[in-house]
C-alpha cells in the first residue's frame, strides 16, 4: 500500500554551511507526482541498509511545492549520527534512495484568497520545514505577511542564510527576518536582530515590533524541544490561543515518559481496509506488536516525532509515552501515535487512516 | 417604482428590517480606523446591523471580536470605548469574562447555581479584520477571509496606502440625512448629477472622462482632473500629495453596503452610510492626509490659493437666487448640495403622484445598485 517506499533518484546535492549540512534534491517521476505532492512542513522517511541493518530516518522537506521547486531535504550532521553522516559523506547525484510518501501534520496550506499573519520561530535545522512554509506563503498568499525569528550560534552556522536574504529582497514588504545569535563572532560584519536565544523576550519583541495587520494570525514553532516549550509558553503568556500554535520538535532528544508500562491486551486493528486481531504483551507498544505479528503499518521515527504511525483509538484506552507529533485537538479526537502507545485496557480497537 | 425597486423599499419599516437582517447583519461592517484599537486591552463597540459587536485587542496584539451580550441575561457588557487590563465584568450581576471571551467567574456560583459548566457560557465570537486601514467586523465567526469580499476591488480603488497616512482628526464628522440609505448611496454613485448639482463645486474633475462600473456588489469610480487642474498640479493641490506624482485623479468607490471612499491626489476619506430608520440615515466621515508637518500644509495651502481664487468655487445658485442666507444651494459645499438633493427626493416619495422618469446613462449605477439590493435580499431568504 502507500505505506511503502518508492525508489527515487538523487538529482543533485548541495553542501550547506561549509559542509556541516547537505541538501539532497530528488527527481520525482511523473507517475509518482501525485503521491509525492507534499504540503509545506511535511517530511519524508528515508530507508537505508547499512551493514545489513535497515535504518529509517525522517527529514523535513525544505522546498515548497507551490513555488515549483523539486523535492529537497536538508540534513545537518549529527555528532556520531549514522545516517546524517552517511548522507553528508556518501550520497551523490544518481544514487537511488528508498523514500516514503510525504506525511506529517505540522503543515501550512496556503491559498491565494487567504490573508493571514504568519509568525515563525525556529532554531538550527528547525528552519527546514519553516523555509518551505515561508516560500509557499510568498508564492501563494499574496495578501499575507510572514515574520521569522531564527536562532543560531553565529553567522556561519545559519542554514539557508542566502536564500532567506533573497526572500527579504524579493518580498521585503511581506517578509520580516530577525536573526538571533547566541555566540556572534565579533569580527563578522553580519548584522543580526538580537543576541541570545529564541526565548520569551524574543517572542514578545517580535510580536510587539511586528503586530499583526491581517488578524488571522498563526504561529509556527520548530526547533529543539526546549526552545519549543519556551516559545509556546511565551505565546501562551500573551494569550495566544493554543489552536493557533503549531509546533514540531527538532534535533534534541524528546523527553519520553516510560514510567507507565501498560497491560497486555487483545487489539482489533483496522489497516488498509482489512481487520487483524493482534495480541499485545505487557510493555509492548501497539506498533511493536503489529510488526511482530507480521503486519506492515506505517511508521518512521519510532520516537513520537514524525506522526507517520498515527491512528485513532475507537475503543479502549492507551497511554502515550510521547506525543510531540500530535496537536491537542487531534488528541481530543482520539488520535494516537502507535509507536508510543501502550494499552491501558485489555481490549482495544484501532483504526489507521 | 423607483426604476427597479418599489417606493416602499425607501419608506417602509418592513423593508428596513429585512435589509437590517439580511444585508447589514450579513456582510463585513466598517467599525472604525485601525488606530481606534491599537493597544492591548483597548476596546470599542459597534453596531453591525442587528448585532452589537465589540472589538478588543489581546496581549498578542491580535484583535478579537465578540457579540456584546452577557451570556447570563443578555445585558450589553461594555459601553462605547475604553480600556481593560485582563477581564470584562457585566454590570448587572458581575459575571466576568477574560479577553478570550471565556466566562471566568460567577459571583456566589456554588450557592446560586450549584455546579455551572462555565465552558459553555463564553461570549459568542464574531469575525474581525483590518483592510485598507479600516476595522471591519462580521457577526458570523466563520465569515471566512475578508479578501473573499473585497479582494476583487482591492486594486481598483486607488494607489493610496492609507496605513501610512495619519488621520486628520478635525475632519471627523457625523450627520444625519432625512432620507433612506439607498437614496444616499444612489446619490453617491449617480454620475449624471456631478456636472449639474455640483456644477461649481466639483468641476476640477473631468466628469465626461469618468470610468466606472460594478465589481460584484461593489461600485468603482475614477475620473481625471480637468486640464486646467492637471497642469502643474503640485502647485494647485490644496494639501500635500499622497500618491505617486505620475498618478492623478479621484477614486470614489461605494463598497457594499454603504461603505463609500473618496480618495484623490491629496487625501483619503471614508463616507460610511448607516441606516437609522426607513427615512433617516447617518453618515460618518473620516479623513487621512499626508504625513507632513503643519508647516508643509500651510505652505501648500498658500501656494495653491492663487489657483483656487481664480478657479471659481462657488454655490450652484448665485446669492440673488438663494432662498435664505444658509441656502445649501448657495453654500459652495458639495456635501450640503447632496444632502439637500437627497432630502428633497425623499419628501416626494410619500406623494401618490410620485413617478420616476427615464434613467440617464450616467445613472446606470443607481439601477445596478437597486439590483444588487434585490439580489442580496432574494439570496438570503
Ligand atoms: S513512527 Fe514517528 S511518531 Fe510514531
Ligand atoms: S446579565 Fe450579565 S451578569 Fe447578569
Ligand atoms: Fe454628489
Amino acid at each position: 500500500m502507500n505505506h511503502g517506499f518508492y525508489p527515487l533518484t538523487v538529482q543533485d546535492t548541495r553542501e550547506e554551511i561549509g559542509g556541516l549540512a547537505k541538501s539532497v534534491i530528488f527527481r520525482v517521476p511523473d507517475e509518482l507526482r501525485r503521491i509525492f505532492a507534499w504540503r509545506a512542513g511535511q517530511h519524508v522517511c528515508l530507508r537505508f541498509v547499512i551493514d545489513g541493518h535497515e535504518q529509517r530516518r525522517s527529514y523535513s522537506i525544505s522546498s515548497s511545492l507551490v513555488s515549483g521547486d523539486p523535492l529537497q531535504i536538508t540534513v545537518k550532521r549529527v555528532a556520531g549520527g549514522l545516517i546524517s553522516n552517511h548522507i553528508n559523506d556518501v550520497l551523490e547525484r544518481g544514487d537511488v534512495v528508498d523514500v516514503m510518501a510525504p506525511y506529517g501534520t505540522f503543515c501550512l496550506d496556503t491559498a491565494p484568497n487567504l490573508r493571514r499573519t504568519h509568525y515563525f520561530f525556529g532554531a538550527g535545522s528547525g528552519i527546514t520545514p519553516l523555509i518551505s512554509m515561508i516560500r509557499s506563503v510568498m508564492c501563494n498568499e499574496p495578501h499575507s505577511t510572514a515574520y521569522l525569528a531564527y536562532g543560531n550560534r553565529n553567522a556561519d552556522s545559519i542554514l539557508f542564510r542566502e536564500p532567506l536574504a533573497g526572500l527579504v529582497e524579493g518580498h521585503g514588504e511581506r517578509f520580516g527576518l530577525s536573526h538571533v545569535l547566541s555566540a556572534p563572532s565579533m569580527w563578522s560584519g553580519f548584522s543580526y536582530w538580537r543576541k541570545g536565544t529564541v526565548d520569551r523576550e524574543a517572542v514578545e519583541a517580535l510580536i510587539a515590533e511586528n503586530p499583526p495587520y491581517a488578524q488571522d494570525a498563526q504561529y509556527y514553532v520548530c526547533g529543539p524541544g526546549n526552545m519549543n516549550n519556551t516559545v509556546k509558553a511565551g505565546l501562551m503568556l500573551l494569550d495566544v490561543p493554543a489552536s493557533r500554535i503549531h509546533m514540531e520538535n527538532f534535533g534534541a532528544e524528546v523527553e519520553s515518559d516510560t514510567s507507565v508500562s501498560g497491560i497486555a491486551a487483545n487489539a482489533r486493528i483496522h489497516l488498509d481496509g482489512r481487520t487483524h486481531d493482534v495480541r499485545i504483551s505487557q510493555n509492548q507498544t501497539v506498533l511493536e506488536a503489529m510488526r511482530n505479528a507480521g503486519l506492515s503499518p506505517p511508521y518512521s521515527c519510532q520516537s513520537g516525532v514524525c506522526g507517520a504511525c498515527r491512528a485513532i483509538v475507537k475503543d479502549g484506552a492507551v497511554h502515550m509515552r510521547a506525543r510531540m507529533a500530535l496537536e491537542d485537538g487531534e488528541i481530543d479526537n482520539g488520535h494516537v501515535l502507535t509507536c508510543q502507545s501502550v494499552p491501558m485496557t485489555d481490549r482495544l480497537s484501532i483504526q489507521f487512516d | 417604482m423607483l426604476h427597479h425597486l418599489p417606493v416602499s423599499a425607501y419608506t417602509s419599516r418592513e423593508w428596513f428590517e429585512r435589509e437590517q437582517r439580511h444585508i447589514f447583519s450579513n456582510t463585513w461592517r466598517y467599525a472604525g480606523f485601525m488606530e481606534d484599537v491599537s493597544e492591548p486591552g483597548q476596546y470599542i463597540s459597534v453596531q453591525a446591523g442587528l448585532s452589537n459587536i465589540f472589538i478588543v485587542m489581546g496581549r498578542d496584539r491580535r484583535l478579537r471580536a465578540f457579540h456584546n451580550i452577557c451570556r447570563h441575561r443578555g445585558t450589553q457588557l461594555i459601553r462605547a470605548v475604553g480600556k481593560v487590563q485582563k477581564a470584562l465584568t457585566c454590570p448587572y450581576h458581575d459575571w466576568t469574562y477574560d479577553l478570550e471571551g471565556n466566562l471566568i467567574s460567577v459571583p456566589d456560583e456554588e450557592r446560586e447555581f450549584g455546579r455551572l459548566d462555565k465552558s459553555c457560557l463564553g461570549l459568542k465570537p464574531a469575525s474581525v479584520d483590518i483592510w485598507k486601514s479600516m476595522l471591519f467586523v462580521h457577526p458570523d465567526p466563520d465569515a471566512g477571509s475578508i479578501m473573499d469580499w473585497f479582494g476583487e476591488v482591492d486594486s481598483l480603488i486607488g494607489p493610496h496606502e492609507p496605513e501610512t497616512l495619519p488621520e486628520y482628526e478635525e475632519a471627523r464628522n457625523t450627520y444625519e440625512i432625512a432620507a433612506n440609505w439607498k437614496i444616499v448611496v444612489e446619490n453617491y454613485i449617480d454620475v449624471y448629477h456631478l456636472s449639474h448639482l455640483h456644477s461649481s463645486t466639483l468641476h476640477m474633475y473631468d466628469h465626461a472622462k469618468a470610468e466606472y462600473g460594478f465589481v460584484g456588489p461593489h461600485f468603482t469610480f475614477w475620473e481625471p482632473p480637468v486640464p486646467d487642474y492637471a497642469e502643474d498640479q503640485d502647485s494647485k493641490l490644496p494639501a500635500p500629495r499622497v500618491i505617486p506624482a505620475d498618478q492623478n485623479g479621484t477614486w470614489v468607490p461605494m463598497l457594499f453596503p454603504g461603505i463609500g471612499l473618496a480618495a484623490s491626489e491629496d487625501g483619503w476619506n471614508v463616507f460610511i452610510v448607516e441606516p437609522v430608520a426607513p427615512d433617516l440615515t447617518r453618515v460618518t466621515n473620516r479623513s487621512r492626509v499626508a504625513n507632513a508637518s503643519a508647516w508643509a500644509f500651510s505652505k501648500q495651502a498658500a501656494r495653491s490659493a492663487h489657483f483656487w481664487s481664480k478657479f471659481g468655487l462657488g454655490g450652484k445658485y448665485e446669492a440673488d437666487d438663494a432662498t435664505s442666507e444658509d441656502d445649501p444651494m448657495a453654500s459652495g459645499d458639495f456635501t450640503s448640495e447632496d444632502i439637500y438633493a437627497c432630502e428633497q427626493q425623499q419628501k416626494s416619495l410619500s406623494s401618490p403622484h410620485y413617478e420616476v422618469g427615464p434613467a440617464a446613462v450616467g445613472e446606470s449605477p443607481v439601477l445596478t445598485h437597486q439590483d444588487v439590493v434585490l439580489k442580496w435580499l432574494d439570496r438570503q431568504q
